[in-house]
């Protein structure tokens, strides 16, 4: 066989995957078109695909689409910022205080697990129905995993780094920032970006269930006013935005990670 | 081109008649072995040596029916194998205890597949716990073990089965040098005791003449059948034998045929190493 | 002899548990001592820090009502419906993922990349689809619970060490007995860490369903004090749901034979 016929069939391999999977979503949205246009599907619960593509201009017109994504993505960010600020030196204050971090340890992973957003209708009564209910519950409910990341990060430092350290008779201080922080950079970095999923999750989720914001509160008034391509339109147009948060938190993460 | 079939012994449990394995790679076919014969007798211990990439391994798994794709045939007590034999019983170089099971329930594997009853099976793997020494830690967990107790563990499930062929691929290749002597020492004492017939995959030369009864040597890939060597050193045997001069005399023997395979592997890894970097460059 | 050591060992270990047990009720009880403070102090709106005693009575009620336990028990049925449906579903595509390359190249992506999205979203479609009764808040969670489920799943396979698998084949063991005495016990933390991870976000998505649109559970009656401006029973239905959630969560952890709470 030579080589660039070698090379062909490989990089048919390579893309076979992926041009499966999508073919796949292609074929479906073929085939639920057909469905409703026939009338198998009834279309006032399930839109015909292409008038669901079709809506998508009118939505991000008419809606606002791109400055709600802007107020979407502003209280995440701020969430984010107080994310990483508390939550790092939640993590940092627990490990340097041994004792509060075998008392605290385990109630801050029992909270992790814990379904913080429901408290949204307490926050909704703190907060009044504004901007710092969403903020302050994407913060909330995030806050756990960098703390536990930022600890784990701290704590697992190798044994024979610290010793590099105290035989330069480094204070504790020094060893703290030369040290144990940079080494614990990696998972601190892992932590943020959980934190920041679990944010985004809960801020679009909350602007949805208290109709108050950007593209989550776009999703409930377009379903309330029974616009059901429209739904559907922001739906996937909310998932998008989702996917593209998540991939640009992975490529940073790994721009950010110089060796692993 | 295989030759016509060598003869077999006639009272031969296990006969390996001309496996030729080829690969199809990036750089064209390569055979991993080639026209490989041997018979292997009732309660014969029978080591395979031979340098890095003469196709021990693939023997090891076509022997074992775990391979297929091959020319040539096994067969075993007569019949030719097409999977994995019942009277064939693997033990692999790498951990391979169950580590959610109890050592009892590890050696009890075997005999909980062919349905047998609960209080049978369970006594017939304390036998075999106390026949590697391991009696007493039948209710411990391999995580609880040393690496030399998980292979004996591994070894007493295997035996459970009581298969006709031991068939063992470096089953002692992760352990250091002493316990590598001591469990060879044990395996030496169960095979004498059990009559087993015994088939050991190794690269150690220590190790084989030891153990065997005879010994087969291997070419670098592709790997065919370079020399086959009588041990006639007396059993029983233990450990201490290593000391004797016939044992260093056969050790030496062996030695010289291995060196020769194993300086034409080095010399063609080194010459693929260079040809891949001159091809990137 | 025996007996000095084992006295000074326990003269040694009393004062470390001690320590930490004090701290812990120290800041609980100062935690609390703080929140009555605040409850009494008048600086915040009314009722947005309700006094310790309004919300212990509010939990007596609570616990005391048959009406509570009736929408606990709406609630729990809907979780349990979600997870074993979205877990049996999420472990069969897991394993499909999990032994085929190709397939989890081409559809996997998929489900790594819409795992981390708000399902709640997807709520008014639901509701078209299956009605506004407990149907909706089912699919929403098992919607929400399929995904982890099936990446755990899927992970864990490939995980497994593949020495094991050769012995079961060396065996002979058959396809019945390879999955229940090789995969499925090879796979066992990945597994219960899926569903950990699938009963947190089933029961945040089912409750968040409830206090959406329904007229039964958990989700219903806390949004039903809310609207009232009961805040010492939204205190308390929060604390009993926090409760049972952590419970469950370890509960679930235990059975599977992890132990505590942190993530393995």
């Amino acid at each position: 066989m030579t080589a660039s016929a070698r090379s062909q069939r490989s990089a048919a391999r390579d893309y076979a995957p992926a041009v499966t999977g999508f073919g796949m979503l292609v074929a479906f949205l073929l085939l639920m078109e057909l469905l409703v246009q026939t009338g198998l599907v009834n279309r006032f619960i399930v839109p015909p695909p292409s008038e669901i593509i079709a809506s998508f201009g009118r939505v991000i017109v008419e809606e606002h689409v791109f400055s709600r994504f802007v107020l979407t993505l502003t209280e995440c960010l701020t969430a984010g910022v107080m994310l990483t600020i508390f939550g790092v030196a939640g993590g940092v204050i627990m490990h340097r205080f041994q004792l509060l971090q075998q008392a605290c340890e385990t109630w801050v992973a029992a909270m992790a697990s814990a379904p913080i957003v429901l408290m949204y209708p307490l926050f909704l009564v703190i907060f009044g129905r504004n901007s710092w209910t969403i903020i302050m519950m994407g913060f909330i409910s995030a806050l756990p995993p960098v703390i536990l990341k930022t600890i784990e990060g701290i704590s697992g430092t190798r044994r024979v780094l610290v010793n590099v350290g105290r035989s330069f008779n480094l204070t504790g201080q020094q060893q703290f920032w030369k040290i144990l922080f940079p080494a614990a950079l990696p998972n601190i970095f892992v932590g943020i970006r959980l934190g920041l999923i679990f944010a985004l999750i809960n801020i679009v989720g909350v602007e949805f269930l208290i109709n108050y914001g950007g593209l989550g509160q776009l999703i409930n008034d377009l379903a309330e006013r029974y616009d059901l391509p429209g739904t559907y339109a922001a739906i996937c147009f909310v998932i998008l935005v989702s996917v593209l948060f998540f991939m640009t938190l992975e490529k940073i993460e790994r721009w950010l990670r110089p060796i692993d | 081109m295989p030759a016509s079939s060598p003869a077999h012994a006639d009272n031969a449990i296990l006969v390996v008649d001309n496996i030729t394995m080829r690969f199809d790679t990036s750089e064209g076919a390569v055979f991993a072995v080639d026209d490989v014969s041997f018979d292997v007798k009732p309660g014969e211990f029978l080591s395979v040596i031979g340098p890095s990439g003469c196709g021990k391994s693939t023997l090891f798994n076509v022997i074992g029916g775990l391979l297929g794709n091959y020319q040539g045939a096994v067969s075993v007590t007569g019949e030719t194998i097409s999977g994995p034999h019942k009277s064939i019983g693997m033990v692999f170089q790498e951990e391979s205890t169950f580590p959610w099971r109890s050592v009892t329930d590890n050696v009890a594997f075997p005999l909980e597949l062919i349905g047998m009853p609960k209080e049978t099976r369970i006594e017939r793997a304390k036998h075999f716990i106390g026949l590697v020494g391991l009696a007493g830690f039948e209710n411990r967990y391999p995580g609880e073990l040393s690496g030399g107790m998980r292979q004996r563990v591994s070894l007493a499930r295997t035996l459970a089965s009581e298969p006709k062929i031991l068939l063992m691929d470096e089953p002692f290749a992760a352990l250091d040098e002493q316990t590598r002597l001591l469990l060879g020492d044990k395996v030496l004492q169960i095979q004498q005791q059990l009559k087993q017939t015994t088939l050991l995959i190794t690269h150690n030369i220590t190790e084989a003449v030891q153990m065997s009864d005879r010994i087969l040597v291997m070419t670098y890939r592709p790997g065919k059948v370079k020399r086959i060597v009588n041990i006639d050193l007396p059993r029983p045997r233990t450990s201490e034998i290593v000391s004797s001069e016939a044992f260093g005399r056969y050790v030496a023997q062996i030695w010289s045929d291995l060196r020769e395979e194993a300086s034409r592997g080095m010399r063609d890894e080194d010459a693929q190493a260079l040809h891949h970097k001159g091809a990137s460059a | 002899m025996a007996e000095t050591d084992r006295l000074r060992k326990a003269a040694l270990s009393v004062p470390m548990i001690n320590q930490v047990t004090l701290l812990r009720v120290a800041i609980i009880l100062s935690l609390l001592a703080i929140w009555e403070f605040l409850s009494h102090s008048g600086w915040l709106y009314r009722d947005v820090v309700p006094s310790l005693l309004s919300i212990g009575h509010a939990l007596l009620g609570l616990l005391s009502s048959p009406s509570y336990y009736f929408n606990l028990g709406v609630t729990a049925a809907e979780v349990a419906t979600a997870l074993a449906i979205g877990g049996a579903s999420g472990i069969a595509f897991g394993v499909v993922l999990g032994a085929n390359r190709f397939l989890a190249r081409a559809y996997e992506p998929y489900l790594y990349y819409l795992g981390p999205t708000p399902k709640i979203i997807f709520f008014p479609i639901l509701i078209m689809w299956f009605g506004v009764g407990p149907e909706s808040k089912i699919a929403l969670g098992t919607l929400s619970c399929f995904f982890p489920v099936a990446l755990s799943v899927a992970a864990g396979m490939r995980a497994i060490d593949k020495v094991l698998i050769r012995v079961g084949i060396s065996f002979r063991a058959n396809p019945w007995q390879m999955a229940m005495k090789i995969y499925l016990p090879a796979m066992r933390h990945p597994i219960i860490n899926g569903i950990r991870l699938g009963l947190g976000v089933a029961l945040i998505g089912t409750l968040l369903a409830e206090t959406k649109l329904s007229n039964k559970g958990i989700g219903f009656l806390i949004i039903q004090a809310y609207s009232i401006f009961d805040m010492p029973r939204t205190y308390a239905m929060l604390i009993v749901l926090f409760v049972l959630a952590i419970g469950a969560n370890g509960l679930v952890g235990r059975l599977g034979g992890l132990h505590g709470i942190k993530q393995q």
